[in-house]
């Protein structure tokens, strides 16, 4: 599910503070207790943006945070309203509702666990790719400056 | 790019067969919802229906009529009678309104404004809809939410309860929760061979009249359009075939609306 790898370049201390910071972000709305779901993706991609010019590696997990917070965010956004319709609307609790529920509920403790894990790696300055987002950041996201390409191209 | 394909698949795949997975388990139980609706259910009804039962009428000469009317309601509907807590009040305000936990609770007044059984039979029916179709508590959570709900079954303030009981009693829910209750006290009538017609007339009668005594007729004003509610019963009651069997004998209704009239 997670593979620890070398990166193209060794990351100061500096850049792995703000590469594991993005995984952080993505934990906010837990800390702050909100429900809403959107939140988790708001703040990581204010976070992203923020960082959008910053070098490869904290692009590239500000990325990688961005992705698993935005498949999240379909699973969880489909429980929040299924939960407005059954509270505001017609809906009845049912089987089939609770199972959703407790469905999201462990893959959002699963990417839970794998975020803290990832930002406490990704401090340390070792590189984390996650099975399927790891795949898709290394699509879009490439290598931007002069340095950053030469010592891509070394390695 | 086809291993990110395939690995997205997987994710989308891995979702649904574990959402499939855990469906098997009876979570309702688990979770114990049915228990916990039904005791917060009951401890509102109870709360709600002391409430309102100060003035009730325990007369059997009032009550008897009326408890024949909701049992053919029930009996020819397939709903547990036994379930139905009916209660009747003595309030001159044109008012029924369903409570939590099968509470029903009609006005004297509204009894009095009727012209026959089945106008009577029409609102009841409106009512007893509202309680199958789990309305009432879907309105509570909505209006009140479902902590301050918990927290009134805990002894929570008597101002808030007694907001509650007025919002409950005096304000009707959703027009598309009031149209399916209509169309369903149709359909209980109909089965119970009661023409439906009469209930429609109450409200088109009721709603002309309602710029003069507004305030008095609560069940009319507060729920909308009642003109439009008449003909939209009468349209969807035209091609419903009924064998009209009264439930009381002519003399047992003026016997009820006399005694009404009396102040019993």
């Amino acid at each position: 599910m997670i593979t620890l790898a070398q990166f193209a370049y060794k990351p100061s201390d500096h850049e792995a503070e703000k590469a594991s910071n993005s995984y952080l972000m993505s934990l906010i709305a837990v800390i702050a207790g909100l429900p809403l779901p959107i939140i988790n993706l708001i703040a990581t991609f204010i976070f992203y943006m923020g960082n959008r010019n910053g070098t490869y590696f904290v692009r590239w997990h500000c990325t990688q945070a961005l992705l698993s917070q935005a498949s999240l965010l379909l699973m969880n956004s489909a429980g929040f309203w299924w939960t407005m319709s059954i509270i505001f609307g017609p809906e009845k609790v049912t089987n089939t509702y609770l199972s959703y529920i407790v469905t999201v509920f462990f893959f959002n403790l699963i990417e839970f666990i794998v975020t803290i894990y990832t930002a406490v790696t990704v401090r340390k300055g070792i590189h984390v790719s996650w099975w399927f987002y790891g795949d898709i950041t290394n699509l879009i996201c490439k290598p931007n400056h002069d340095h950053e390409k030469n010592i891509f191209s070394r390695l | 790019m086809r291993r990110i394909f395939f690995q997205g698949c997987s994710v989308v795949v891995l979702f649904f067969a574990a959402w499939f997975a855990l469906r098997q388990v009876d979570w309702m139980s688990f979770f114990k919802v049915k228990q916990a609706t039904e005791s917060l259910e009951e401890k509102l009804g109870d709360i709600f229906s002391e409430i309102f039962g100060r003035d009730e009428l325990y007369s059997s000469s009032v009550t008897a009529p009326i408890d024949s009317i909701l049992t053919r309601l029930c009996t020819e509907n397939d709903i547990d009678r036994d379930q139905i807590k009916l209660h009747i009040v003595d309030n001159d305000e044109v008012n029924a309104f369903a409570l939590p936990d099968k509470h029903l609770v009609v006005f004297s007044g509204l009894i009095l404004s009727a012209e026959n059984e089945s106008e009577v039979c029409g609102v009841l029916g409106h009512e007893l809809a509202h309680i199958q179709l789990g309305h009432v508590m879907k309105k509570l959570v909505k209006e009140i939410g479902l902590s301050v709900l918990i927290s009134m079954t805990a002894g929570g303030s008597g101002e808030v309860v007694r907001e509650a009981a007025k919002m409950l009693s005096s304000s009707a829910f959703d027009r598309e929760l009031e149209r399916e209750a209509d169309i369903k006290s149709v359909d209980y009538m109909v089965k119970a061979d009661i023409r439906p017609e009469p209930f429609a007339d109450f409200m088109f009668r009721l709603s002309g009249e309602e710029t003069e005594i507004a305030k008095a007729l609560t069940w009319v004003s507060t729920h909308p359009d009642s003109k439009d509610r008449a003909e939209y019963i009468i349209g969807y009651s035209k091609n419903k075939r009924c064998e009209y069997r009264p439930v009381l004998s002519e003399e047992s209704w003026e016997n009820l609306q006399k005694r009404l009239g009396e102040g019993e």
